[in-house]
């Protein structure tokens, strides 16, 4: 290059725009560009190797440099020619500014960001969740569960417009009742117990807070006898009581929240389905499990019903689907049910003689409540 | 009384804007939304680069991985302010109340303040990595103090049923400006509130307007007709006034105490970019959607075997249904996608490139002779970034 360019330089020290005369591969300086401050006493030399240029800029006549070792410093020119050759000739013409020790501080913060949420979501919400759900009244634990109630049955349902059927027939409904009475009397709890029965094909049975106990029509039809379904049922009361569905319901209106912050807006509806998934799976811990048994043994020998049926539903379950499965369902979502299914048996204390819970009619009836 | 005025020109063209909107947006969604955070600086230096005051471009020096650091810092802050508070709020709301209302209701009033500090934060560090004729921008930092300040006048502005918007405007821009600095020099917010109205004017007609029929609308419901053109009203007139405080404030902002700008962006300038901006880019994707849902059932008829009937074509056909039926779902996400890209893409050329230059082409800056006292600033480092804004998705065009 021969003739003269012309460009507009800022030190990065002042405000100062000056015009200066640019100048490629002076003779005595041949890997240099040459900046010649208007006053002519000065002359700054920018050696090539050091030259850069912003990108992304919207003009595209003209580029901004800068240099890698003084990075304040900014030159603007839009002679073509000059442009051309400085992107030919300077080897880091397009490189980034250094910023060094970024990465190394973004892999330590990205670990200790996630690390952090995860405590957050793992271990603080559940164990602020597990103090808040003993201190909760049964009031308010009631309150809880009915607007859990009316949330899961939305989300169960195919059609947004109408939550999943609840089954109303009345003969069921009074078998249901006959099955709920014979075991209440083993019970204490501050509220009733409020059964229902959700028209869906899922062998599962849930507890909310508050009392409200879900049996899934699934259940009704696989299940082989009365007894086994009083079995289901006093487990699902041993959950009422020992709380549990309060602890899951608050856990997950904590994680929520987070959930939400790190979806985005345009999830709410994973949310909501969400938060349905953790309450209908129950993903409650092995010692809930295990106190749930515990107390479902104790009503059913205390109300003269056999625990083998409840065992006998486990073992079915385990064969079916095995130890470990991806099933949405409570009862079948969980480890050890060979061991359950065998703590079950050994707790039978009838010793095969009982009054049967319902009569055969009274059995049929509540298994065709849906239909 | 002005020595020297600078005019301010503008640069960047649509088709280059569209290339590196279109690619970045591309490398959002391949990389699950990563990529956002390069996408908002790249597109910045852009929007920046395209103002050029006197001639020289301003700067954005602002970078992804600062933004992204800054994200996960806040990420942590907000999961364990909203995990937390929420969890205790819905214990509380649960026990005292029977009913999860009020913990919605106090999650929400709970985030406000942390909006007005996100917002202030947000501009904290976008001056500071702001740079023309290679000096900082800065403003001190004073987050909360605005955030209680911001919630204050909202509340006197609600409370007056929206009288006293201009005062919280005036006021609010007084509180940033007065606290901004270019480099050594201090900015200056002058004047008093009543500045402002002369040009809301169009906005208390349409307020009111609207009161009185709502009053009437008690005697004859029928007066409540009259709402339709007096809320729309009310709406032109907040445009009006937020494009003109722009102008009034503008003239009496002073940087270093002598340099004073101009600027006199039009309203309806504005409401016409806005009007056809947004038809226009939704024409273009309308046409765009057609095509697709075309293309979409051309390929799905010529591959579904219910049309072929029997025969070596058919055979074929079914052969590859499976490869149909995912073909058509990622088709299906593809379309989905794209529509979001598009839609941001021609909103940014469409919309807020034209906007940005119709501010930045009418403003001047007078005795700019002043400037050359001003001496650079030191850096705010700031490692956050606009992490709070980014996790409340808050400040979202650029």
């Amino acid at each position: 290059m021969t003739g003269l360019a012309f460009g507009d330089f800022m030190d990065g020290g002042s405000a100062r725009v000056q015009r200066v005369a640019l100048r490629l591969d002076p003779p005595e300086h041949p890997m240099d560009l040459e900046l010649a401050l208007p006053d002519g006493t000065a002359t700054l030399r920018w050696p090539l190797s050091d030259i850069r240029h912003l990108v992304d800029q919207a003009e595209p006549g003209a580029v901004v440099l800068t240099r890698s070792q003084h990075p304040m410093q900014r030159l603007i020119t839009d002679d073509a020619e000059l442009i051309a050759t400085l992107s030919d000739l300077a080897p880091d013409y397009s490189a980034p500014l250094p910023a060094p020790g970024m990465v190394k501080r973004l892999l330590g913060l990205g670990t200790a960001a996630v690390a952090s949420v995860a405590l957050i979501i793992f271990v603080l919400i559940p164990v602020m969740a597990d103090q808040l759900a003993a201190m909760l009244p049964a009031s308010g634990e009631r309150a809880l569960g009915d607007s859990t109630l009316e949330q899961i049955r939305e989300a169960l349902s195919d059609n947004d417009l109408f939550p999943i059927r609840t089954c109303q027939q009345p003969d069921g409904l009074a078998a249901l009742a006959k099955m709920q009475a014979r075991l209440e009397p083993a019970t204490d709890f501050p509220y009733p117990i409020r059964l229902h029965v959700f028209d869906h094909e899922m062998v599962n049975a849930f507890a909310l807070p508050g009392g409200h106990i879900i049996l899934f029509r699934g259940l009704l039809e696989d299940a082989k006898s009365p007894e086994e379904i009083a079995g289901v049922l006093a487990h699902e009361m041993g959950h009422v009581e020992h709380r549990d569905p309060s602890r899951l319901a608050l856990r997950s209106a904590g994680s929520i929240g987070v959930l939400g912050l790190l979806l985005g807006d345009f999830a709410g509806g994973t949310i909501v389905l969400f938060l349905a998934e953790q309450l209908i799976s129950a993903n409650h811990s092995r010692a809930a499990e295990a106190g749930a048994d515990d107390y479902a043994h104790d009503v059913l020998s205390q109300s003269g019903l056999p625990t083998t049926p409840l065992a006998d539903f486990f073992q079915r379950l385990y064969d079916e689907y095995g130890e470990e499965t991806g099933l949405i369902s409570h009862l079948a979502s969980h480890p050890n049910l060979a061991g359950r299914a065998d703590a079950a048996r050994d707790a039978d204390q009838t010793g095969g003689a009982y009054e049967t819970v319902l009569s055969d009619a009274e059995w049929q009836a509540m298994r065709r409540m849906c239909r | 009384m002005s020595i020297q005025a600078l005019d301010t020109t503008t640069a960047g063209s649509r088709k280059r804007l569209f290339g590196l909107a279109f690619r970045s947006s591309l490398l959002t969604v391949v990389t699950l939304g990563i990529y956002r955070f390069w996408m908002k600086t790249r597109l910045r230096r852009f929007y920046w680069s395209a103002i050029r005051p006197g001639g020289v471009p301003l700067e954005y020096t602002g970078t992804g991985v600062e933004k992204l650091m800054g994200f996960l810092v806040a990420v942590v802050v907000m999961a364990f302010y909203i995990g937390v508070f929420n969890l205790i709020l819905m214990f509380v709301s649960f026990s005292l109340l029977n009913d999860n209302f009020a913990a919605y209701a106090m999650s929400f009033v709970g985030v406000i303040p942390i909006y007005f500090y996100a917002r202030y934060r947000a501009r904290r560090y976008i001056l500071a990595r702001t740079r023309w004729r290679g000096i900082r921008f800065g403003i001190e930092p004073a987050a909360w103090a605005y955030a209680w300040r911001a919630m204050l006048h909202w509340l006197a502005t609600l409370a007056t049923l929206g009288l006293l918007l201009p005062r919280q405007i005036f006021w609010l821009e007084k509180f940033r400006v007065d606290r901004t600095w270019f480099g050594t020099a201090r900015f200056q917010q002058n004047g008093n509130w009543k500045m402002l109205l002369p040009i809301a004017w169009p906005y208390y007609l349409g307020i009111l307007s609207s009161l009185i029929l709502i009053g009437l609308g008690f005697a004859n419901p029928l007066w409540l007709f009259g709402l339709v053109p007096s809320v729309a009203i009310a709406g032109f007139g907040l445009i009006h006034l937020s494009v003109q405080s722009f102008r009034v404030l503008g003239a009496a902002k002073r940087l270093d105490g002598n340099i004073a700008f101009r600027a006199a962006p039009s309203t309806w300038r504005v409401l016409r970019i806005y009007l056809f901006g947004n038809l226009f880019a939704g024409f273009i994707l309308a046409i765009g959607a057609a095509i697709t849902v075309f293309l979409f059932f051309v390929f799905a008829a010529l591959l579904s075997p219910d049309l072929t009937g029997t025969g070596p074509v058919a055979q074929v056909a079914q052969s590859l249904t499976d490869f149909t039926q995912a073909g058509l779902i990622a088709l299906g996400i593809l379309g989905y996608f794209s529509f979001f890209i598009f839609w941001g893409v021609l909103g940014q050329i469409f919309v807020t490139l034209p906007l940005l230059h119709h501010y930045a082409e009418t403003l001047m800056i007078e005795n700019s002779h002043l400037l050359t006292r001003i001496q650079q600033r030191d850096r705010d480092a700031f490692s956050e970034a606009e992490g709070f804004a980014e996790a409340l998705d808050i400040g979202a065009a650029i």
